[in-house]
């Protein structure tokens, strides 16, 4: 089932395009890794495919109403801002906004809800703390928390493990995994490659805008590839421990 | 404890426009007060029209522009996700300041008792529309900071050119004298007058709740968990300056209660946005109807101007919560 369809979609800041042309569709089952070097655009996407910014093109998920829309995705910026100390429950539970009606408090089906992605991202012990008091890693584990509290079809995440310790790096991909062996799809926006290439099902890279290459891992991670997207020579292994990526060093540094 | 804060507020809300009621300069029983208060006329004309006349909309007004000032604060705070944000942030008192001191230096506030209100409200309006058509139909929290600056700095700057150009020294002192902020000498017609434009206010301000909750988590969330930003914005800036521009008008510039108010409170209900409105508009209610039954206490003959204490308790306060910021951050 397809969650998200974007066609053609351009966005200009003052004149110049940093997203030229972009077509992508998103298929219940997917966790897609949009990966690109710094400034490619991937930030733009997400945020142009969910109508946040002006963009010419087409996408489903912009063409929504706004409540729509945040039942159909959910979206987890790439800062972390929390803007007042309020309890992890709390800010998890604003996850819930879309479901909510207009008035009243969390109904049960909101409160399990919460406990649930609270649960997912192990952070239930936390709920009760100030969200402003937490460790970043702790913080960004609540973030997600409160994207998966939306328990909508489709997330899209900006850089969701970074400054992740490594096991709840992997943990948070297997979360995403795991949601989408529910059926559910995942587009992720991400700079460690070699967590893309064996946590994602396929991938998207982005060089100035446009989309350079997208496929299996394998494909788009093959050094011919990684060379022309990154400017990196980079060693990708089908191990029997899955795929292994590894950057190994510069080739070439052109500005974009 | 977060359950027990707005019944408690509300109690200290009723216990303070009691105890505003009862003080003053004529010197009235508790019982004898109350019952001209309510029967009207039955023990005496001369105390019930100074209970219904003078102490009913002082305690009345102390409590609106208390609660205007309190839930402004509390709005602008949540939706600029800054704890310095005050009510008069985006221009509105400014502005408001400058229509009133208008009237009063071309004589027109003399004409009727509305005058002079009425051109606090035309300023508080003409500043909102300024600001919004500087911010920009798109605007976010920047740039709706920086229009207020520069409506603020320009009101202020006017103001201060009628202040300057004022031929009579004894208008200058009663413009100084208004701009300080009071609740001494209205009357029910300043109550009848800022009472709709105030519910109007809080009307808006109140449907901001969920907004600007999801705002704790930025503009992007914001409005991918469903906020329609422009509507949000419209619904604060428009509420903001209805209940400041009317609080002004009757009052004067009242300092700190905005800012002070919400900043006590947020620890108490849990710092989520939404549940500090109504903690907010009690709590700033409170706050200047103690400060003015302090005025008439403190000096019953001198009218000490109630913006003037605002400011000398809200001041030191404030410098006490930036000290405890200080402590936290190193």
């Amino acid at each position: 089932m397809t969650l998200m369809e974007v066609q053609g979609l351009t966005v200009r800041r003052r004149g110049a395009a940093v997203l030229d042309d972009v077509s992508l569709t998103v298929a219940g089952g997917e966790v897609v890794g949009l990966i690109g070097p710094n400034g490619a655009g991937k930030t733009t996407l997400l945020r142009a495919a969910l109508g946040l910014v002006a963009a010419e093109g087409r996408s489903s998920l912009a063409a929504l109403p706004p409540r729509a829309r945040a039942k159909a995705a959910a979206f987890l910026p790439q800062g972390r801002e929390v803007a007042w100390p309020v309890a992890v429950e709390v800010l998890v539970a604003l996850g819930r906004a879309p479901h909510r009606a207009t008035a009243g408090g969390l109904s049960d089906a909101d409160r399990a809800a919460v406990a649930r992605a609270m649960a997912r991202m192990e952070v239930a012990h936390l709920a009760g703390r100030p969200a402003t008091e937490l460790s970043g890693g702790e913080q960004a584990r609540v973030l997600i928390a409160r994207v998966l509290a939306q328990e909508t079809p489709l997330i899209l995440a900006d850089e969701p493990t970074a400054g992740l310790d490594p096991a709840a790096q992997i943990a948070t991909m297997e979360v995403f995994a795991a949601l989408a062996a529910e059926g559910r799809g995942v587009v992720v926006a991400l700079h460690d490659l070699a967590l893309a290439a064996r946590h994602c099902t396929r991938m998207v890279a982005l060089k100035a805008g446009r989309i350079v290459a997208q496929g299996t891992p394998a494909e788009v991670l093959a050094p011919a590839s990684a060379a022309r997207v990154f400017g990196i020579e980079a060693r990708y292994d089908d191990s029997p421990d899955g795929p292994l990526f590894q950057a190994l060093r510069v080739v070439s540094r052109e500005v974009p | 404890m977060s359950r027990a804060v707005l019944p408690l507020l509300a109690v200290l809300v009723l216990a303070l426009m009691a105890g505003s009621l009862l003080v003053g300069p004529a010197r009235l029983g508790l019982g004898e007060s109350l019952s001209a208060l309510l029967a009207g006329g039955a023990e005496g004309d001369a105390v019930a029209l100074v209970m219904q006349e003078v102490r009913l909309p002082r305690a009345l007004l102390g409590a609106m522009v208390g609660a205007a000032l309190g839930l402004s604060g509390a709005v602008l705070q949540g939706f600029l996700r800054n704890p310095l944000a005050e009510p008069g942030l985006i221009g509105t008192s400014a502005s408001a300041a400058l229509g009133a001191v208008i009237a009063l230096q071309t004589g027109v506030a003399a004409l009727h008792v509305l005058v002079l209100p009425g051109a606090a409200l035309l300023g508080a309006g003409v500043s909102v529309a300024l600001v919004v058509a500087i911010a920009g139909p798109r605007g976010g929290a920047m740039t709706l900071i920086l229009s207020g600056i520069a409506v603020s700095a320009f009101a202020a700057a006017l103001t201060a050119l009628v202040l300057n150009l004022s031929p009579n020294p004894f208008a200058a002192a009663e413009i100084v004298f208004w701009t300080m902020g009071s609740l001494a000498d209205r009357s029910m017609v300043h109550v009848w007058l800022a009472l709709p434009l105030m519910a109007l206010g809080a009307g808006m301000l109140a449907a901001t709740g969920r907004g600007l909750d999801a705002l704790t988590l930025g503009e992007d969330a914001a409005e991918a968990l469903g906020t329609d930003l422009r509507r949000l914005r419209m619904l604060t800036v428009g509420g903001v300056a209805a209940l400041v521009g009317s609080a002004t008008a009757v009052a004067g510039a009242v300092g700190f209660v905005g800012l002070v108010v919400p900043h006590i409170l947020r620890p108490l209900v849990g710092a989520r946005p939404s549940a500090l409105l109504p903690a907010s508009a009690l709590g700033g209610a409170a706050m200047v109807l103690a400060a003015d039954i302090a005025v008439r206490l403190i000096a019953p003959d001198r009218d000490l101007k109630l913006g003037v204490l605002t400011a000398i308790v809200g001041a030191p306060f404030f410098l006490h919560l930036i000290w405890r910021l200080r402590a936290r951050l190193a």
